[in-house]
């Protein structure tokens, strides 16, 4: 039913962004350090999740890369399997980000304004604008945005705006060692992913996708993402939604179903109060 | 289903009480202009006090509600940053506009009302100007955007990722409309009940306005529970939002001043003050715990990373 929308997305004309490729991911975290170093971003402090190498949990205000470890080693009842395939010893692992949505859900919410399309089509948080009203934050399909409640403003991963302007990659896909991330013009990034996608399947990586495509990830009124990933398992594995939704399609047909149920209810009150003059 | 070692997959707004006690203030003082309105157009005599009672108290519990929103922001002194824009797609941007409009509509109302009771007898002229003004158009217009101000803040939790929320994006806006009313309706039977030389007449009118919105208060409820299904609805079907939804939303918000309630329809039985007095403060206590209970039972859903699956998942 999808299949004709693989591969492709409704990114515009001169949109740039990531492609994140998990198969070359070695997590080595340095995005994740490159970002805070560049960025300025305050430590999150200290803590062991117990979720394999993954001790920073979840893209925050603070944390604009964020590199999941899966381990699928055991199988669901905990045993430990006699062959394991040799591809990446099934231990995955993704560098997640921001996705930059072609339709943003965080920047149809925002009510200030604050969240806008840059000239590179990336989605920027303006924090002169930003009230820290909040709403960006549920309204985000893929949890991104986050309320930073020590500054009482939204936070999110500029895609390096400061860094785009001056010609300069983001610091992220700078800093990393395998080119896992790339940076670039999205219709050569799905091109390449086209291709690696295809690649991993002929060598035998059966759950080789494209994460970001109109397909998969960028469904539901988005139209594609601008920071693309190559996943070799269900995307759920990785915490990301299969086929998430723009919330603002419901909008206009939500404030319909309300219109129509006040016309009744307008009229049960009508009926209700009437009395003689 | 296998998800990242139970982590969330979105994040939760940063909203509590504030915004829940806003919810219900906004929804309860829309629903006392619609009700006033109403009652000024069809009510005749009976509906006098209704429409008084009704215009001030609109005014009076729409006071705070700017306050409360306000101060939820994470930088309250930005808040007119909020004015910059108007984004027909967001419904927290319509509903700031839809606030102001409505706030001029009831400030003239009870303007209106006060010079027609005799209120502002030191501001002859002012008094003169505001009774010649025509007060039943004024409301009529004024229900349009009474009925969005009780009504979008339901669109505003559907239109967001929270599966809970965005599930039942039909039925939201419809369910805070019906509880607002029964809150409205409730809160002006309140200040009636406890006022000397308030008819049956009045109160039965109330009561039975009161019983049509608490039916259908739980249509909708009942019809979104369902929609909801196992995984989604977890938050409503086990844990303290089950209880409070059970008990304190369904048997003491909507059953009990049900049963207090039903015989207004019956033209020859004696409405009781002490009656109307328990029914109205039940149903306004119930109309509270549903707003705490969807949105509680939403910020649960967006931690549940297998109701984000399910709300997800591919339909092939």
């Amino acid at each position: 039913m999808t299949q004709h929308l693989l591969g492709t997305t409704g990114a515009r004309e001169g949109a740039v962004g990531f492609l994140t490729d998990t198969t070359l991911c070695i997590g080595c975290k340095a995005c994740e350090v490159a970002c805070k170093q560049w960025n300025q971003l305050p430590a999150d402090g200290l803590e062991l999740l117990g979720r394999s190498y993954d001790n920073t949990g979840d893209l925050g205000a603070t944390t604009w890369r964020h590199v999941a470890f899966v381990e699928q080693i055991s199988d669901s009842q905990g045993r430990r399997p006699s062959d394991l395939k040799a591809f990446q010893s099934n231990w995955l692992m993704l560098s997640d980000v921001c996705k930059h949505c072609v339709n943003a859900g965080c920047m149809e919410a925002c009510p200030t304004g604050a969240i806008i399309r840059t000239e590179f089509d990336t989605v920027l948080i303006q924090p002169d604008i930003c009230n820290g009203c909040g709403y960006c934050v549920p309204a985000c399909p893929f949890g991104v945005p986050d309320f930073n409640h020590h500054d009482g403003r939204v936070f999110k991963c500029t895609l390096c705006y400061d860094r785009l302007v001056d010609n300069l990659e983001p610091a992220c896909a700078k800093a990393c060692p395998t080119d896992s991330i790339r940076f670039g013009p999205i219709q050569d990034l799905m091109e390449r992913a086209v291709e690696r996608v295809e690649s991993l399947k002929a060598q035998g990586v059966e759950g080789a996708r494209i994460y970001g495509d109109r397909a998969l990830g960028g469904t539901g009124g988005m139209d594609g993402l601008n920071a693309l990933f190559v996943l070799t398992a269900p995307p759920e594995v990785y915490n990301l939604p299969a086929t998430p939704r723009l919330p603002q399609r419901q909008t206009f047909r939500a404030f319909a179903s309300t219109l129509a149920f006040a016309l009744g209810l307008g009229l049960a009150a009508a009926i209700a109060l009437r009395g003689e003059r | 289903m296998k998800s990242y070692y139970g982590a969330p997959l979105i994040h939760k707004p940063h909203w509590q009480w504030l915004i829940i006690v806003y919810f219900f203030l906004g929804g309860l003082s829309s629903a006392c202009y619609v009700i006033a309105s109403i009652a000024r157009l069809v009510g005749g005599q009976a509906g006098r006090p209704i429409t008084r009672v009704g215009h001030y108290m609109a005014l009076l519990t729409l006071i705070p509600s700017p306050v409360l929103l306000i101060l939820d922001l994470g930088r309250p002194e930005r808040f007119l940053n909020m004015l910059r824009v108007i984004k027909l797609r967001s419904p927290m941007s319509l509903g700031t506009w839809g606030l102001i409009v409505y706030g001029g509509f009831v400030t003239l109302s009870a303007a209106i009302q006060a010079a027609e009771d005799g209120l502002l007898h030191r501001f002859g002229w002012l008094a003169r100007l505001l009774r010649a003004l025509p007060a039943a158009t004024l409301g009529a217009l004024g229900t349009l955007p009474g009925f969005f101000v009780g009504g979008y803040t339901g669109v505003l939790l559907a239109a967001t990722a929270v599966p809970l929320w965005a599930k039942n994006a039909l039925l939201l806006g419809p369910l805070f409309l019906a509880s607002a009313l029964s809150s409205g309706a409730a809160t002006i039977t309140l200040v009636l009940a406890l006022a000397r030389g308030t008819s049956g007449a009045t109160l039965r009118r109330l009561e039975r306005l009161d019983v049509l919105a608490l039916l259908c208060e739980f249509a909708l409820l009942a019809a979104a529970y369902r929609n909801l299904g196992p995984i989604i609805g977890r938050p409503l079907r086990r844990g303290k939002q089950a209880r409070l939804l059970r008990w304190g939303v369904l048997a003491l918000g909507i059953a009990l001043p049900l049963a207090l309630q039903i015989k207004s329809f019956w033209p020859y039985a004696q409405i009781s003050r002490l009656g109307a007095l328990l029914a109205s403060s039940l149903a306004l206590l119930g109309g509270f715990a549903l707003r705490y209970t969807i949105v509680m039972a939403g910020r649960n859903s967006a931690d549940d990373p297998e109701a984000t699956f399910v709300f997800t998942q591919k339909s092939e």
